[in-house]
């Protein structure tokens, strides 16, 4: 398989008055053809960033991409033009957006906003455009299309504005698909809905899927490999099972611990535990962090962790994690 | 998985077009308070020349004669018709309105889509618009009055100049909250040219508050067309206006006070339609104070 889209050291700082922000610092992975990849962390640690400087689409104002590349079927797309770029964004690479309700114009008709993609990227005209959105709303499984198309994005419910948001992503047949917590504002009935029609679709058109979120069933759900983000940082990579069945930095152990359970497994003498947080909170990312980022909030912090960086080393096939302490961490579990 | 089918909104019955335009009425009173009155007096504007006798022509011996059957608002000191007169100077109040909201909101668009897109201009733009904002709006019209050969054209002119910077101020603030928008972002993200974004999904979402704006400004500029008529800076005195119909009878007030009241009362009433106007489209435009159906 080859790889459709290579992150390598993807660095972005934000220039604010209280200092230089590390949003991504050093971010690496790699998106093979048709995979799923899920990037999950919580809030802040870097995960959207990533994304919109993948497009070059975070505020110029403000912030800059310093180092990396981002390479898109062997082309790096710091090398481009904006115009080349305006021809790569909604076509070769779609994004969508967590917010349905706000991310759809609500002067323009759902049909005129999907045809207006179709007609920027390709260039067909008017006509076939329209019918092109009528197909692409059929495909995303809106019912009675014929009207939809006609109708404004306030007619439409969360669910079905996400669904319009994805017809328009993908009516290019874009080889990747940037999904920016694409279902965070969804009820989970519909947040269930829409996941499958996106892994249908991928099935369908072939696309690969880079899917950030902060939530780890829909990870479980739909990703094949993840990439686990702290403070701005790459700290663990694995196949979807392996994550799973063996989280390994101490990070991703404190997220999945964070997860409520309703199996019996969970519960103990009748009682269910107390949900585990990690303690602690988040590292303020203007200042240099020395050492993990994590460790000030880690129960297996050592003084390395404090003074020097773990470096990314591979455990087992695919799975790889920035960790000191792997042996004591994999040890406890 | 099943297609979602949401059949909460069937093919709505259209209702006949009589019991639409009730419930359209109903809905909105205010608008279509304003909308009546305003028609009533566009028609009269239009119809002048075949209601209406030469608003010029002077009669001598019926100088100022009090409303009658025969001559319906009365005359003034020079025996010509005040209803002929009221009728054609609601034109020129008419056309500086609207001519003034047209031209000001098509600038004030331009200029406040720039200004608020592009935050380099922005700058400079907006303290210009502030020192034409400081400078009195009437001093202003009539300094540049002053300055050429009075005509309607230039009155015009004289009412833009100072309007635009509200034009300005109003759509540069909505197109400011327009861009941190996610459809913008989500626009950019599908690859939209900054041209096709600011005309396709920037100016559209600012035409609701420019048009409310722009019936305030209509009302505005009649007020002050009215006003440099009355001091003698605006139309010249053979096109009749309602501003110096007032001014011509100004010095007969005691004796004939029809010559004020009757083109006063028109022009009250023609601000009072358009701000009707503004105010309904105001709510029924404005989301957040828009009742829902």
């Amino acid at each position: 398989m080859t790889n459709i889209l290579e992150v390598r050291d993807l660095a972005t700082h934000f220039f604010t008055l209280d200092g230089v922000v590390r949003a991504v610092d050093g971010v690496s992975f790699d998106l093979a053809r048709g995979e799923t990849l899920g990037i999950v962390g919580e809030s802040g640690c870097g995960k959207s960033v990533t994304a919109l400087s993948i497009l070059r689409l975070i505020p110029p104002e403000t912030s800059r991409i310093v180092g990396g590349s981002v390479r898109f079927d062997g082309r790096d797309l710091a090398a481009l033009s904006e115009a080349e770029m305006r021809t790569i964004r909604g076509h070769h690479i779609a994004m969508i957006f967590q917010e349905p309700m706000t991310s759809l114009n609500p002067v323009l008709t759902i049909g005129t906003q999907i045809a207006e993609n179709v007609v920027r990227h390709t260039g067909v005209p008017w006509r076939a455009a329209l019918e092109r959105a009528r197909e692409m709303l059929d495909l995303v499984k809106i019912a009675d299309a014929r009207r939809r198309i006609d109708e404004y994005p306030h007619q439409l419910s969360g669910g079905m504005r996400q669904r319009a948001m994805i017809a328009i992503a993908l009516s290019c047949n874009p080889q990747v698909l940037i999904a920016d917590e694409p279902t965070t504002a969804l009820d989970v009935t519909i947040q269930a809905q829409i996941l499958d029609l996106m892994l249908e679709l991928k099935e369908k058109l072939d696309t690969a899927i880079v899917m950030i979120t902060h939530d780890l069933g829909v990870i479980a759900e739909t990703t094949q490999r993840v990439v686990v983000m702290y403070a701005g940082r790459k700290v663990e990579e694995a196949p979807v099972e392996a994550l799973f069945a063996q989280p390994t930095h101490p990070y991703t152990r404190g997220l999945m611990r964070a997860v409520p359970r309703l199996d019996a497994e969970a519960e103990i003498a009748g009682r269910r535990p107390r949900l585990q947080e990690i303690p602690g909170i988040v590292p303020a990312l203007n200042r240099p962090i020395a050492g993990c980022a994590f460790a000030p909030r880690c129960t297996f912090a050592t003084e390395r962790c404090r003074a020097e960086a773990p470096p990314l080393v591979t455990t087992s096939a695919g799975h790889a994690v920035a960790c000191w302490e792997t042996a004591r961490v994999l040890e406890a579990a | 998985m099943v297609a979602i089918a949401d059949d909460t909104d069937a093919p709505r019955a259209v209702p006949p077009a009589a019991t639409r335009w009730v419930t359209a009425i109903r809905r909105n009173p205010t608008i279509a308070t304003g909308a009546v009155l305003l028609a009533i007096l566009v028609s009269l504007a239009i119809l002048a020349p075949w209601l209406t006798t030469d608003p010029l022509k002077q009669a001598t011996i019926n100088r100022l004669r009090p409303p009658s059957e025969r001559v319906w608002f009365g005359t003034d000191q020079f025996g010509r018709d005040i209803f002929a007169r009221t009728l054609h100077g609601a034109r020129v109040s008419l056309v500086v309105g609207l001519t003034v909201a047209a031209i000001s909101s098509v600038i004030g668009l331009a200029l406040g889509i720039v200004c608020g897109y592009f935050r380099r201009i922005d700058g400079v733009v907006m303290r210009v618009m502030d020192g034409i904002m400081a400078i009195p709006s009437i001093l202003l019209a009539i300094a540049l009055i002053t300055l050429t050969r009075p005509g309607l054209a230039v009155v015009i002119i004289a009412i833009v100049i100072p309007e635009v910077p509200r034009v300005v101020r109003v759509v540069r603030s909505v197109v400011l909250s327009i861009r941190a928008q996610p459809y913008i972002d989500s626009a950019i993200a599908g690859g939209t040219r900054g041209v096709k974004l600011l005309t396709r999904h920037v100016l559209p979402n600012t035409l609701a508050p420019l048009i409310v704006q722009a019936t305030y400004i209509c009302a505005a500029g009649m007020l002050i067309e009215a006003a440099l008529s009355f001091l003698g800076a605006g139309v010249p005195p053979e096109i009749p206006s309602w501003g110096n119909i007032i001014a011509q009878g100004r010095s007969f007030f005691q004796i004939a006070p029809w010559t004020i009241l009757i083109p006063g009362a028109f022009l009250a009433l023609t601000v009072l339609a358009v701000n009707l106007m503004g105010d309904g489209l105001r709510d029924r435009l404005d989301p957040r104070l828009a009742r829902r159906m």
